[in-house]
């Protein structure tokens, strides 16, 4: 079973995928604060970590620099999925030189992108 | 000098040592002293000093004794030189400061001596004529032309005939010619500036400076004869002042000494006076320049109360009628008029401030609103597959299928507003059809005929989407909205038809139609006859069209009650 934290601040897309990621059998933990999803990092055991960027305190982008505290640069490409709106050249520019995966929203197919959360 | 025998040592060492005033060493120009002549030293260890006082120069003894020579570079660099002279030919400075004086004295004699000397005069009283006469010229004169034939009036020149001046600007590609014959003509005529540089260097190189006009054929002296010449350089110009009798004798040395020294007196007024033409020139330029300006407008000088209007300014523009007002430098200040030119310009500037100001409010308001949509759409995706009826189902689906449409069309609109170098073809029917859905809301009640002809509903074209979209939405809001308030059912129709490697687009309706008198406005900026329009979207409409390789225009049909607009765009 996967172990899966969710950072995002809007509640709605936060609840929603929860629900579909826990009908793919994963166990979820979700957080709308950026700080409070380091320390959950920090703590927890997560094999997936979906972030989305623009969070109310700090960005998602602190997130994964304060993670590298637990992880190698390897493992963060591999666990992080980064959630944006915003794909602009210098957002994506950053977000591969983690190397993790990215997922423009709203998502084009639904089913892909759950498929990538999940594997 | 060859035949001397002095070695190096003692030349320096018989050199006498002088002292020169800091002030006269600012006025010389650099080169002008060969510095070997003499050695320079602190005042306390000098032999010589040499002073500047007033319009003379002093050369003061270790003993206090001190004789005065007028003032002017070459005085300088010849007292130098006899000082060198006389320090290397006697034994003791002093022998050599008299012997100085003696012969100075005998030069300055030998120059005056065709120069009238009446009871009482002497030669320091000459110089000083000439000196005084020299300033005089120079502050009557208020142009160089002026300044040029004056030249004649100094006392020795009075046998000779002519006086010219030929100035090069720097940079440009003619010599131009000026001055007086016969003292009373007039001459004026342009030189190329290669036959100007030859003669410039052979004058420079001449240590005699008096010359025949057979050996200046290529610059077409106005005159025959010999000629005394002198070249004066600075930053901005070069110039050869010539003076002639008109004969064919030769000149006196003192004749040639007395004009260069006339002319290096000179040298900071024809400087002066060239500058001042120079600017004199930029000034009307830029009244020219002024005076074409598109706009009525004036400048106004606070301190003499003066002030310069263009051509466009009229009498009975009044102080009300400023709309611009901007203090320029110093006592200037502009005054730009009301007028239509001048709104026509502003709301350009304006225009184009709300346009970007609206792109950057869509782009925050698409961002904004994504997230929630985005919310909406994957929580209403999950309870479609809820075990629900199938009604339920239904309106979750259309849930969705609305959030989709939101979404769209703040798509839409921020694209409007983003030029995206997009080159991919699409079809004519998908930008009909986008448009369509972009005014369906304006659109309800319209019956709307769509007819492709000519092939028209397969031709893709090579223009940005979102271009025709914004324009084809334009003009059907704006037949909706003219359609409205009439008892008759509104019909909107658009015809697609290919016409000269263009596809028309002709959208009418069958409303009110435009009335003739406002035809003629109608696609100016900020005209309008809705309460509520901004009097631009036909004026963006037929910008875009136009940078798109097309065009749009009103089609007048007498037969045709309501308004027709064509918009033709091209194929490839």
């Amino acid at each position: 079973m996967k172990y899966i934290l969710i950072i995002e601040d809007e509640i709605l897309i936060q609840q929603s995928l929860k629900k579909l990621l826990e009908r793919k059998g994963a166990k979820v933990d979700v957080s709308a604060s950026g700080k409070m999803a380091i320390d959950l990092i920090l703590t927890n055991n997560y094999d997936r970590i979906i972030c989305d960027l623009m969070l109310q305190d700090i960005s998602g982008f602190d997130v994964i620099e304060e993670s590298k505290k637990r992880y190698s640069t390897e493992d963060i490409g591999k666990k992080f999925v980064i959630m944006t709106a915003y794909n602009s050249p210098q957002v994506l520019s950053r977000a591969n030189s983690y190397q993790c995966k990215l997922l423009n929203k709203p998502f084009d197919n639904l089913d892909e992108a759950l498929k990538i959360m999940t594997e | 000098m060859e035949n001397r025998s002095y070695s190096p040592n003692q030349t320096t060492s018989k050199l006498l040592a002088i002292h020169i005033d800091p002030q006269i060493l600012n006025d010389i120009p650099e080169g002008t002293i060969d510095s070997s002549i003499f050695r320079s030293v602190p005042a306390n260890e000098a032999q010589f000093i040499l002073l500047k006082k007033k319009s003379r120069i002093w050369v003061q003894l270790p003993d206090g004794e001190f004789c005065d020579y007028p003032y002017y570079v070459k005085n300088i660099s010849k007292l130098l030189e006899t000082f060198k002279f006389y320090s290397l030919t006697n034994n003791s400075s002093m022998e050599a400061f008299q012997s100085f004086i003696k012969s100075t004295q005998v030069i300055e004699k030998k120059i005056f001596s065709n120069v009238s000397m009446g009871p009482g005069e002497n030669v320091k009283d000459l110089w000083d004529e000439i000196i005084k006469k020299v300033n005089n010229i120079s502050a009557q004169s208020h142009s160089l032309k002026g300044l040029v034939e004056k030249i004649l009036e100094v006392p020795f020149l009075q046998n000779f005939q002519t006086s010219l001046i030929i100035l090069h600007l720097k940079g440009q590609t003619k010599a131009e010619l000026m001055g007086t014959m016969w003292r009373s003509e007039r001459v004026h005529s342009l030189i190329e500036v290669k036959e100007f540089n030859s003669c410039f260097n052979t004058i420079r190189k001449s240590k005699i400076k008096s010359f025949t006009t057979d050996s200046f054929s290529k610059l077409n002296l106005p005159f025959n004869g010999s000629f005394l010449a002198k070249e004066v350089i600075s930053k901005k110009y070069s110039l050869i002042a010539i003076v002639s009798r008109h004969d064919f004798l030769n000149y006196g040395t003192d004749e040639i000494e007395l004009f260069e020294t006339c002319i290096d007196l000179l040298q900071p007024h024809f400087e002066r006076l060239i500058d001042q033409e120079f600017s004199d020139k930029k000034i009307s330029e830029l009244r020219v320049c002024l005076k074409d300006f598109p706009l009525p407008l004036r400048i106004r000088d606070s301190q003499s109360g003066s002030s310069f209007m263009n051509d466009l300014f009229n009498d009975e523009l009044q102080d009300q009628d400023i709309f611009f007002n901007k203090k320029i430098k110093g006592p200037f200040s502009l005054d730009l008029y009301d007028s239509d030119e001048l709104r026509h310009y502003a709301f350009d500037l304006f225009h184009f401030q709300r346009i970007s100001l609206l792109g950057e409010l869509l782009n925050t308001l698409r961002h904004e609103l994504s997230n929630p949509l985005f919310g909406l759409k994957l929580s209403s995706q999950i309870f479609s597959t809820l075990d629900v009826n199938s009604d339920d189902k239904e309106l979750m689906a259309e849930i969705e299928k609305n959030v989709d449409r939101c979404q769209a069309i703040i798509e839409n609109f921020s694209n409007l507003y983003q030029i995206q170098p997009d080159n991919q073809p699409v079809l004519l029917k998908k930008m009909i059809d986008e448009s369509l859905v972009l005014a369906k809301s304006e659109i309800r009640e319209v019956s709307k005929k769509i007819n492709y002809s000519n092939g028209t509903e397969s031709i893709q074209l090579h223009v940005p989407l979102i271009f025709v979209v914004q324009v084809l939405f334009n003009l059907i809001v704006n037949s909706a909205q003219a359609m409205r308030s009439q008892t008759q059912r509104a019909e909107l129709s658009i015809n697609m038809s290919i016409f000269e490697n263009h596809v028309i687009i002709d959208i009418s309706d069958n409303g009110p139609g435009i009335p003739d008198d406002k035809l003629i406005n109608l696609f100016k900026p900020f005209f309008t006859t809705k309460s509520q329009g901004t009097g631009l979207g036909l004026v963006l409409s037929r910008n875009l069209t136009q940078r798109m390789g097309g065009n749009l225009e009103y089609v007048i049909n007498p037969h045709h009650k309501g308004a027709c607009f064509r918009v033709s765009l091209p194929i490839s």
